[in-house]
């Protein structure tokens, strides 16, 4: 069968050709395989109708209805792949699965470490049928370790890793970053990795397994703090919105009901500029404030001053003024804003996709552009074991008599 | 694995982190910075709070396994110089303003004229395009306008950041897995091509799929000390132990009722609840609560109480110990200090040494985002220091000492 058959993908997409078995599942694993479908892998999704991935329940939900088929945030992670229900119990999807690690260049998976191995598809049973297969194994911890076995969310990582401590404000406890943040970071570097074992690949001819725990690469976005943990023995901590290295550098009160415009000035030039904004020549002359040490030791008299003037202005009524100057400023908007953003309108953020029960949903773009081989999304909503017949037959290339047997035992399940 | 690609590095602070993944996948990254130093340079932490551009944390956080060299482009036998090293490189990686290096005769059709399997990365606030792309940026400008902002925070104060830069490390860490799908496309056409990185829609991932909440007819996501709110759903995530905090994931549903259970089990034991509350159907809660149900919302304000009252009489570690033990989602809410010492990085021998030879010291650097089987990722380079490799990286190009002279004296490099 040719692979367009089989995906809906062109051959001209960057990935073309590319087969993936997912076992990943929540956010961190499958937002990488995202990536690899948005540019033409094959990405075949194993779930099973029982235990299908957990974020299926998790919103935000099309039309306030919570069902596996409805939420944005699977859709968004998993669009483009070709979901597929297995019963994992039957012996009969044992060897589904392993005619589809002999089909695929890579398989990925989110399970604790021991699930793998209980089930027999761990790297080195795995490399017995395919030699040369390239294994992602990602979870919270690593595959190795005391807490190795530690399965949860992202938000766990994230306190885990630090995350919590320096967000929010100095005078409370953490408010910590919203929701599952060490997932958000992840996909970048699962992704990265497959990708860097592919060209190794490539280049030799070999497969190989990568232990990626999402704790220790979602370390590096906080790696200047750690440095200066481990050079200066010196914790850091959360300092509300001010910044270590520029003044002002905050999210000031704006006209409205709980409205606020976000304002990071990184030079004097730019410092000069918000002043003749609000018509405070005074500070802008003010010998004291000229320099970034000096606006770093008045911070509470320029916060003031700012929350002065913004509290009299609507946040994209500042965002223009101060932008039309060149000051760094932005309203801040609100999740409900920002599918009208018209910087993300522009940028074809947004993609509907075809949906069985309510004709359509919506989920986001690829979030970068590549201009010889763009990013084509596929435009069906991923429902629980929409391509079973599809994996079996073209995939995997099983009659139709196997194919009902399989039905009729229970398996595709 | 990246071993036969070289990659010129022109990115600011806004992009350092994707030559740095490059770097580590073993490619040769030669960090381009203008004459006198990067930007980058100048911020903090610095290495015993001396502040000197070569004593920048940031610096070292996001350069090492790079060659340094220094190059003035904006004149022109700079941007001869570059061009000549465009010939023979895989990547180039800049994070200017759209237009800034078209300006200097360095654009992407450009340098492809001469190298057309040149991959060039563009890492922008906004993206190449669009009634944004011109805006003053800075870190909080990018929040502010993907949706991490205003879902983070108490709710009687602004919306609040991560107290670290954290926009341009999901955009430049998006960058890597772009460069690699157009490298293993380059296999096959023996092109490169331009890849245009929005920080804003890279950003956005941190939303959790929540930025869907307007095209889906959701309930919209605000900011909650130590939480979120989902429309009238006040999910928590932080909760106080007796000697600071930890994160809990106590929700309802399939993904979350077995975990929940094994905690009301735990609680119950302990005589923090009722065998009536400890016998709730957990798995038949999610739906109803996800949805917004006001009798299942107010059970679980009153079961949030009850697991508060638990938790503060536990200290941090017995409840993770407990959580290790009895497989529950609660993790501890760490100090940067306690992610250095903490005993699963250690075990998995994550902190990395690197020697600063220039001050005769060696470091604990965060270690390799991944394990490989195949290659595994060397730090092999501390960061460089002004123009360290150039006579090394300019010699390469055939430039001899006399040559080198006298860019030096004319201040190209």
């Amino acid at each position: 069968m040719a692979e367009g058959q089989q995906t809906g993908s062109e051959s001209n997409q960057a990935l073309a050709g590319v087969k993936v078995l997912d076992f990943m599942w929540a956010m961190a694993g499958p937002g990488s395989t995202r990536i690899l479908a948005d540019y033409g892998a094959t990405v075949v999704r194993v779930e099973s109708t029982t235990r299908f991935d957990a974020v299926r329940m998790v919103g935000p939900f099309q039309n306030k209805q919570p069902g596996p088929n409805n939420s944005g945030l699977f859709n968004n992670m998993n669009t483009g792949k070709l979901p597929m229900t297995l019963n994992l119990s039957k012996p009969e999807s044992r060897d589904i699965i392993f005619d589809l690690v002999r089909w695929a260049d890579v398989v990925t998976e989110s399970f604790s470490p021991k699930a793998m191995r209980e089930w027999g598809f761990d790297y080195e049973s795995l490399k017995k049928i395919k030699p040369d297969i390239i294994m992602l194994s990602t979870c919270l911890m690593g595959q190795t370790g005391p807490h190795s076995h530690f399965a949860g969310f992202g938000n766990l990582a994230a306190a885990l890793s630090g995350f919590f401590d320096p967000t929010g404000w100095p005078d409370r406890a953490p408010a910590g970053p919203f929701g599952a943040y060490t997932d958000y970071i992840a996909p970048w570097y699962n992704a990265a990795a497959v990708l860097a074992a592919l060209e190794h690949k490539h280049q030799t001819g070999t497969g190989q397994h990568i232990d990626l725990a999402q704790a220790e690469a979602s370390l590096h976005f906080l790696a200047p703090f750690l440095l200066d943990q481990t050079v200066n023995g010196r914790t850091q901590t959360r300092m509300g919105n001010r910044d270590m290295n520029f003044a002002p550098h905050g999210v000031y009160q704006s006209a409205g009901d709980d409205r606020w415009v976000a304002i990071g000035v990184e030079t004097d030039d730019q410092w000069r500029s918000l002043c003749e904004t609000m018509n405070r020549s005074d500070l802008g002359s003010d010998e004291r404030l000229a320099t970034v040490k000096g606006r770093l030791a008045n911070q509470d008299e320029i916060d003031a001053a700012i929350n002065e003037w913004s509290s009299q202005v609507g946040p994209y009524d500042a965002e223009e003024k101060l932008q039309a100057k060149k000051v760094p400023a932005s309203a801040v908007e609100t999740i409900n804003e920002l599918y009208e953003d018209k910087q993300l309108q522009h940028r074809e953020h947004f993609v509907d996709l075809e949906h069985p029960d309510f004709g359509k949903t919506t989920v986001e773009g690829s979030r970068f552009k590549l201009s010889r081989t763009p990013a084509q999304i596929n435009p069906v909503a991923p429902t629980l074991g929409r391509e079973n017949q599809n994996v079996l037959e073209n995939i995997l290339g099983y009659n139709e008599e196997k194919i009902t047997e399989l039905v009729i035992a229970e398996v595709l399940e | 694995m990246l071993s036969p690609y070289r990659a010129l590095d022109l990115t600011t602070e806004r992009g350092l982190l994707c030559g740095q993944i490059l770097a580590d996948l073993g490619a040769d990254v030669i960090k381009i910075e203008p004459p006198g130093g990067s930007s980058a340079r100048k911020l903090g932490p610095f290495y015993q709070d001396q502040e000197d551009a070569e004593n920048s944390l940031y610096w070292w956080a996001y350069n090492r396994n790079k060659r340094g060299v220094t190059l003035d482009i904006t004149r022109s036998e700079g941007q001869q110089l570059l061009r000549r090293m465009a010939k023979d490189a895989k990547f180039l990686i800049e994070s200017d303003n759209p237009g800034s290096l078209a300006h200097y005769g360095l654009s992407y059709a450009e340098l492809a004229a001469d190298n057309p399997g040149l991959i060039y990365v563009s890492i922008t606030p906004f993206g190449q395009d669009g009634p944004k792309a011109s805006y003053a940026d800075s870190d909080l400008i990018i929040l502010a306008s993907s949706g991490p902002l205003v879902i983070t925070g108490d709710e009687d104060r602004p919306p609040v950041r991560l107290s670290l830069p954290q926009g341009y490390l999901h955009a430049s860490a998006a960058a890597a897995p772009a460069a690699l799908i157009a490298l293993y496309e380059s296999h096959r056409s023996n092109r490169g091509q331009h890849i245009d990185i929005s920080a804003q829609q890279a950003a956005a991932q941190a939303t959790q799929s929540t930025i869907l909440s307007a095209p889906l007819n959701d309930a919209e996501t605000r900011r909650m000390a130590g939480g979120a709110k989902m429309g009238s759903l006040a999910i928590r995530l932080l909760w106080p132990a007796k000697n600071g905090h930890v994160s809990i994931a106590y929700l309802f549903g399939s993904a979350f009722a077995h975990f929940t259970k094994r905690l009301m089990d735990w609680i119950y034991e302990e005589g923090f609840c009722d065998k009536a509350v400890q016998q709730m159907d957990w798995v038949q809660m999610g739906g109803p609560l996800f949805g917004g149900d006001p009798k299942t919302i107010e059970d679980y304000e009153r079961l949030k109480l009850i697991v508060e009252d638990f938790t503060k009489t536990k200290t941090k570690e017995e409840l993770f110990r407990n959580a290790l033990e009895r497989g529950l989602l609660i993790a501890p809410v760490t100090t940067l200090d306690e992610v250095v010492h903490s005993k699963q990085l250690d075990s998995r021998q994550y902190w990395t040494t690197v020697d600063h030879d220039e001050i005769g010291k060696a470091f604990a650097y965060p270690g390799p985002f991944a394990k490989f089987s195949e290659q595994p990722i060397a730090y092999k380079r501390r960061p460089p220091k002004i123009g360290e490799h150039n006579a090394e990286v300019y010699g390469e190009l055939g430039l001899g000492a006399q040559a080198l002279a006298e860019l030096q004296n004319k201040g190209i490099i």
